[in-house]
């Protein structure tokens, strides 16, 4: 339980610092950064229970696109504002450098594990987007 | 109406939107709800991750066409938000054509956070990226001196005017360095990976390869396939960076 406070501070703090990185307006930063934490606390327990890092990456993202949806609803802002941001912590970004970094290193073994690695998250993260994305277009057109 | 100026605002709108890191369809949805306030019937946007391409068809008169070039890119999430806004504003009639094409200049030229409030989303973001990594305290500690190690780097190659890839490949390269010389010197138990995988998380192109698939599920191939291009050069600017790093530190004595 003090793990878990820890890590969904760590990821409030670190989404903050990277949300100012990317400008997002000030009054939305608390928003964008408890977007962050949320999702990445998804992805730590989803990662808790089962090894599956797609499930873990569709569960954080699914998680930050549905608040992202709702804040920006809420707040009256694009969806981006707090969606990038909020897929920030689980987007796999060490992974296509790990991969990239093993190209250069000529161990052409890891370079694949982690380039496959890349594909899965980043396609399971943009697949709950879509989901998501589609579901909130829904009451609209009705 | 004036069908020229409103054309010209609209790929200005455009252009920000873009430039600042929007995706595709929302920056070709933002000008063509502008150039639907012409009332014409002939609009059509072509939007590349690279450009612009909007021509309004005039019944009795030339069509007009614009194209606007677009080559830097970073994402700056403010203005996406206030284009949007003006554009908004606009199309429900609150703005004139040359407010909003005022609005828009402004925009283009605000700067939203200034030096040192940057300088301390990095050290925030590379401190706290490491504790997600596994790292503890002194890893924490170690990344967000790197982290602000990173920004001046960035910075000082910006006024150089260098590249992007040579930013990129500079700032990593300086980073693995230090993050080299602090276990050297300062926290012999560090855990190296930890503290250089979270400093370069500024640096490290997730966001761009995730929005890639997005475009791509979305249909918008061409600009699904740049994303994912440009994913691959930051992320082998990096890694050469900090190649370099380790294979220069292991020649001179091995740190590394």
């Amino acid at each position: 339980m003090n793990e878990l406070l820890i890590q969904g501070a760590a990821a409030f703090l670190a989404v903050l610092g990277f949300s100012v990185i990317l400008d997002v307006p000030g009054r939305f930063l608390l928003c964008a950064a408890a977007c962050g934490g949320a999702s990445w606390l998804a992805y730590y327990l989803s990662l808790e229970r089962s090894p599956s890092l797609i499930a873990a990456a569709f569960l954080s993202s699914l998680t930050a696109a549905v608040l992202s949806h709702l804040f920006a609803r809420w707040q009256k802002a694009p969806v981006t504002v707090f969606l990038v941001a909020g897929i920030l912590p689980a987007v796999p970004g060490a992974s296509i450098y790990r991969s990239v970094y093993n190209v250069i290193q000529g161990e052409a073994d890891l370079a694949n594990l982690y380039l496959m690695q890349t594909v899965q998250i980043a396609g399971a993260m943009a697949l709950a987007i879509f989901i998501v994305d589609s579901l909130f277009r829904l009451p609209r057109r009705g | 109406m004036n069908y020229g100026a409103l054309l010209e605002m609209a790929a200005r709108a455009g252009e920000i939107m873009l430039v600042s890191g929007a995706e595709v369809y929302r920056v070709e949805d933002t000008i063509r709800r502008i150039l639907k306030q012409s009332g014409l019937e002939g609009i059509d946007v072509f939007v590349l991750t690279t450009g612009i391409v909007a021509t309004l068809t005039v019944p009795g008169a030339q069509p007009l066409t614009l194209v606007r070039r677009v080559s830097r890119r970073e994402t700056n999430l403010n203005r996406i938000y206030r284009v949007n806004d003006v554009s908004r504003h606009f199309c429900s009639g609150a703005l004139t054509l040359e407010e909003a094409r005022a609005q828009l200049e402004e925009i283009a030229a605000a700067v939203r956070y200034h030096f040192w409030k940057k300088c301390a989303g990095y050290a925030l973001t590379t401190g706290f990226f490491a504790i997600l990594f596994g790292g503890g305290p002194a890893e924490c500690a170690a990344s967000a001196a790197v982290g602000t190690l990173l920004f001046f780097v960035l910075r000082g190659l910006a006024r150089l005017r260098l590249n992007d890839f040579c930013q990129n490949a500079g700032g990593s390269f300086v980073l693995a360095a230090a993050s080299c010389g602090i276990r050297q010197w300062l926290l012999p138990q560090m855990n190296l990976d930890a503290v250089i995988i979270s400093s370069l998380m500024p640096l490290v192109p997730g966001v761009t390869f995730t929005a890639a698939i997005r475009d791509t599920l979305n249909g918008d191939y061409s600009s699904g396939v740049a994303r994912c291009a440009e994913a691959v050069v930051v992320a082998l600017a990096v890694a050469s960076g900090v190649g370099a790093a380790m294979l220069a530190l292991g020649m001179t004595g091995g740190l590394a």
